[in-house]
């Protein structure tokens, strides 16, 4: 049973390798929204178990897709490193940011994440280094455009976010977060710092997410705020993850993408409803699978079993 | 100062936070009569369209995501009304009340009834489903053209000392002022009121003395959407109407209901009233005008960060 | 119970792939792919032009013998779908040329894409100047809109020739803009023609009600202190309406009030606040009087959706379809160089009024557009002002006060019982 899992995820991975060369280019388009809401979704899902409800995946992604840009642009910087440049920037702004309002809870948390994405993109609307309200452009996209590359780039970031989750849920951290969303007081009174380790997912979470934005506006080689800082960003994503089941890794990952693949489908279908026949699949969902598709998974290997 | 306004009213002593408005309101009205005017029409639309909310949320912890979209499809209701009967916006508040009280039945059953005692979260996924179907729905009948009513009585004014200033949208002044007002009457004196205030606290606990949680649920619920969207043909005399317009409202009553504090109707007002205030004071000055945004999100942390460290004080 | 569930899904999931990766089947028609923003008024008057004008060349046998097929992408006015629908229209549909664009921002995500694949794009839309120089040395784009730059300064001698004719004071220019892309970058782009021409330009910008705005009276104000007699907003169909309200409500009135959005709200043409106001576009309907290309256009739309187009990309998106038909039947072939060459030798008479020749731009090879046109509301309806070749009407000078105003001449009534 036990290596059944591993065998799957070996499957999976396989099937995500061979995909460039049986997939078209429009796919393999397709396969970069996947990816960068997996990323998303699953960075949000982390912190989500540690009881914190941010809103604030637009503003993390947002910070480092500007940032990777302005470095491409202005010092013409290797795209990974501008990548990696846009992720750590992310992260020190959310140390700066969680070491501060990390001590808020529930709805409040929620807001201030919120408001703290906008005030990000107000300043780069206004600021004429960051090309104010028309965003900046650069000459060329990352790997050139190739999009098998591309490709590649954006499922390493998924992966490595699969495997950070996985990880995370096997560290000490994690047993004390959990416990953190559990019983706060009881975490306290039993020396768990909470407060540290909160910050530690948070800053991760957000250098994660920076990251994907910071590739994913590097593939179409522009930023522009609204489109950085789209709250479609900070909304989709967690519907995603809670399409998929939220508290596991699989959940999010499963959620984004059939929804991102859904999304598109449902485009072509219905060039101008698709957006409703969405929000009719996500009101039924969460109706019928209320604990999300993993949810629905466990309950069938729960009667399985038995 | 901002902070210590909210923080005196949090404790009650409304005489200090008084004497600091009326000062606030005395600088404002001499260095810029304007600000005053249009600083509390602005607050007072803020405050109408995030009551709904504070009830909802605040007093029984329901997410409604789609807030902003029932007010826009009780905007569209009095738009046809208009158009097919000539019936005035200001008029159909009432026939928006009774209709969409309705509506909120129909939603609450098909919907919000199942996901009650699920995980709270599962109310935003819910929300933002129903926010999509409301608006692309409303785009399948009415289309995305933008639409307005041409009101003469909209821009009506009136001149005090050379300062020339908008009388209309003091509609909303008062408004707010009603809804307030029997906000307090239905929670504080009404029986349904208290027993919603104790549904909210602790729902098994009120189950236990026998308060019929479902219904205090159900009620809420419709009430809510009743005002929002009875709010909808009041905010279309003023505004443009197209099928998207209600998401950006949705995001700043959630901001309002959080900064006047979970479960405080007045609270609201009183945030309302700041950002309101804050941002059309901004907004006045030619300078500094684009970054009254800034202002607005600085002071919705500020105010939040204060009170939870004045929480941890204590 | 819950196999069922599963299987279900798994059954949809697998639906959605097969859907997603069989796309092309045997290609006989000639292929258009179009990328427009579908759910905003300018995309619905493109998208719906574009197929009167393929149904139109359908009708008379096609091209080069083959059915014409139009294939609509929505970009959603986003960079990142504007790139996925172009990935799809290039190796899914297989289309042999891309039309269409209006915003900036999806034109942008798009252009990577577009150099990759190096096929035909007859674009209409992307304005911002940064856009050419992304494109320049690129032969295979041609671009069928005025850069910002350029319209700025059309724009300019249009006034400079209103001042010499009906004397229209504009000394003091107040520019009011909304804070995104849009209106940002006309600002920008206006300034140092308004201030070379020795203007003295205020500017703020605001927050238009199509992104949660909608409260003016500030912008107003100011622009009523700095002693405004040109005022000039640029926005959404959205701001409209309300800006005219709450000048109104504050008693502004400047000689010139001057607004420009891409497309005006259908009630517009109903209330009496709209006498005089004056605004640019690149076409209204009022020119089927002197045009009959621009006539035919609307008569056919008409016929076609019992609507009219409210903003110039309706007879933009028409003229895109038109100009890559005729180039195609010219080069007798779909080939990239032919069609290029083609393209190149393009003279269009437009239902724009203006008859569209290739030529070089400041920074790159291929560029066509209508002359943009000043405008104003008069009666109820649109009429051009300037230039003077296409002018459908006499500039009403200046902008009467809100409380000198005959509102029996405005016929807002009868407008409302014609909707019906």
């Amino acid at each position: 049973m036990k290596y059944s899992k591993y065998l799957a995820v070996l499957v999976l991975f396989i099937v995500a390798a061979a995909l460039p060369n049986y997939l078209g280019l429009y796919q393999l388009q397709i396969m970069n929204f996947v990816f960068v809401y997996i990323a998303f979704a699953l960075s949000w899902d982390m912190l989500l178990r540690s009881g914190q409800l941010s809103f604030g995946i637009a503003g993390f992604a947002g910070i480092g897709g500007y940032t990777s840009v302005l470095c491409g642009y202005n010092f013409a910087l290797s795209p990974i490193l501008c990548i990696l440049i846009g992720s750590a920037v992310a992260g020190i702004v959310a140390l700066f940011v969680g070491s501060q309002v990390l001590k808020l809870r529930g709805l409040y948390f929620s807001i201030v994440t919120l408001a703290i994405g906008e005030i990000f993109r107000v300043i780069v609307r206004n600021l004429e280094v960051t090309g104010a309200a028309e965003g900046i452009l650069l000459p060329n996209a990352i790997f050139m455009g190739n999009a098998t590359k591309t490709y590649w780039l954006m499922f390493a970031i998924a992966t490595f976010t699969i495997i950070i989750s996985i990880l995370f849920q096997k560290t000490r951290i994690y047993y004390a977060l959990t416990s953190i969303s559990n019983d706060e007081i009881v975490a306290a009174s039993s020396g768990v710092n909470i407060f540290k380790y909160l910050v530690i997912i948070f800053v991760v979470t957000s250098a994660i997410q920076g990251m994907a934005g910071a590739a994913y506006w590097q593939i179409y080689a522009s930023v522009t705020p609204e489109g950085a800082f789209n709250l479609g960003f900070a909304l989709l994503p967690i519907t995603m993850a809670l399409f998929g089941g939220v508290g596991t890794t699989w959940g999010p990952v499963i959620g984004s993408a059939i929804l991102s693949v859904t999304a598109e489908y449902l485009k072509l279908q219905f060039p101008h409803g698709h957006l409703l026949v969405y929000g009719f699949i996500m009101v039924a969902a969460i109706l019928w699978f209320p604990s999300g598709i993993m949810g629905v998974f466990k309950q069938f290997t729960a009667k399985f079993n038995t | 100062m901002i902070n210590s306004i909210v923080n005196q009213f949090k404790q009650r002593n409304f005489l200090f936070g008084f004497i600091l408005i009326l000062a606030a309101i005395i600088l404002i009205g001499i260095y810029k009569p304007a600000v005053l005017v249009e600083g509390l029409q602005r607050s007072a639309l803020y405050a109408l369209i995030a009551l709904p909310m504070a009830l909802l949320l605040g007093i029984v912890d329901i997410i409604n995501l789609a807030h902003g979209e029932f007010m826009m499809v009780g905007a569209y209701f009095a738009y046809f009304m208009s158009a097919q009967f000539g019936m005035d916006p200001i008029v159909s508040v009432l026939p928006a009340l009774l209709i969409f009280f309705i509506f909120g039945l129909i939603v609450y059953y098909l919907t919000f009834k199942h996901i009650i005692g699920k995980p709270p979260l599962n109310q935003l996924l819910l929300g933002f489903g129903i926010s999509l179907i409301l608006s692309e729905g409303m785009t399948a009948i009415a289309t995305n053209a933008p639409r307005k009513l041409s009101l003469d009585y909209v821009s009506s004014s009136a001149s005090i000392g050379g300062v020339t200033f908008g009388t209309f949208e003091f509609v909303y002044v008062a408004g707010a002022l009603i809804v307030l007002l029997g906000m307090q009457l239905l929670l504080k004196k009404t029986a349904t009121g208290q027993a919603a205030v104790a549904v909210g606290q602790n729902p098994r606990g009120a189950r236990v003395v026998g308060i019929n949680v479902n219904n205090i649920y159900l009620l809420i619920f419709c009430v809510s959407i009743a005002l929002i969207s009875a709010i909808g043909p009041l905010f279309m005399t003023r505004y443009t109407l197209f099928p998207q317009m209600g998401s950006s409202f949705t995001l700043k009553s959630f901001s309002l209901v959080a900064v006047g504090g979970m479960g405080s109707i007045t609270g609201v007002v009183y945030a309302a009233l700041i950002l309101g205030m804050g941002e059309t004071l901004v907004l006045s000055s030619l300078k500094y005008g684009k970054w009254a945004e800034i202002i607005y999100f600085a002071l919705i942390i500020g105010v939040i960060m204060y009170r939870s460290h004045q929480r941890q004080v204590k | 119970m819950n196999v069922r569930k599963i299987v279900r899904v798994m059954v949809a999931v697998s639906l959605i792939w097969g859907a997603l990766t069989t796309g092309a089947l045997a290609a006989e028609p000639i292929k258009m792919g179009a990328i427009l923003p579908l759910a905003d008024s300018t995309g619905k008057d493109g998208s719906r032009s574009m197929e009167l004008a393929v149904k139109q060349i359908n009708e008379k046998g096609g091209l080069l013998g083959r059915q014409v097929k139009l294939i609509m992408m929505d970009d959603e006015m986003k960079g990142d779908k504007a790139a996925a629908a172009l990935d799809k229209l290039v190796t899914v549909d297989n289309v042999d040329i891309i039309v269409g664009g209006v915003g900036s921002g999806a034109t942008m995500g798009a252009i990577p894409g577009m150099k990759k694949y190096g096929k035909v794009v007859v674009w209409i839309g992307g304005a911002s100047g940064k856009i050419e120089e992304a494109m320049a040395g690129q032969d295979w784009f041609f671009h069928l809109h005025a850069w910002d730059y350029q319209q700025g300064a059309l724009w300019e001698t249009g006034y400079l020739e209103m001042e010499q004719k009906y004397g229209i004071k504009r000394k003091k220019t107040f520019m009011a803009y909304e804070e995104g892309a849009f209106g940002s970058g006309s600002f920008k782009a206006g300034k140092p023609i308004y201030e070379a021409a020795g203007n003295e330009l205020q500017g703020e910008a605001f927050k238009s009600a199509a992104l949660g705005g909608g409260d003016y009276r500030s912008v107003l104000r100011h622009a009523k202190e700095f002693g405004a007699e040109s005022f000039i907003w640029t926005g959404y169909d959205k701001d409209a309406l309300p800006i005219m309200e709450q000048a109104k409500e504050i008693g502004f009135a400047p000689g010139l009030f001057v607004g420009s959005p891409p497309g005006w709200p259908v009630d517009f043409k109903n209330t009496p606040l709209n006498q005089a106001v004056m605004f640019y576009s690149y076409w209204s309907e009022a020119q089927g009087v002197k045009n009959k290309n621009s006539k035919m256009y609307s008569d056919a739309f008409r016929k076609e959706f019992k609507d009219d187009p409210v903003t110039y990309f309706g007879p933009l998106a028409y003229t895109n379809i038109m100009i890559v038909a005729e180039a195609i039947k010219r080069a007798g072939t779909l080939d990239n160089a032919a069609l290029i060459k083609a393209l190149e030798a393009t003279s269009y008479a437009s239902p724009m009024g203006d008859t569209f020749v290739f030529k070089k731009s400041k920074i790159i090879d291929h560029q066509a557009f209508a002359s943009p046109k000043i405008m104003q509301w008069q009666n109820g309806k649109a009429q051009v002002v300037w230039p003077w070749e296409v002018a459908t009407a006499k500039l009403i000078y200046p902008f009467p006060a809100w409380d000198k105003r005959d509102k029996a001449a405005v016929p807002a009534k009868k407008a409302k019982g014609e909707k019906k």
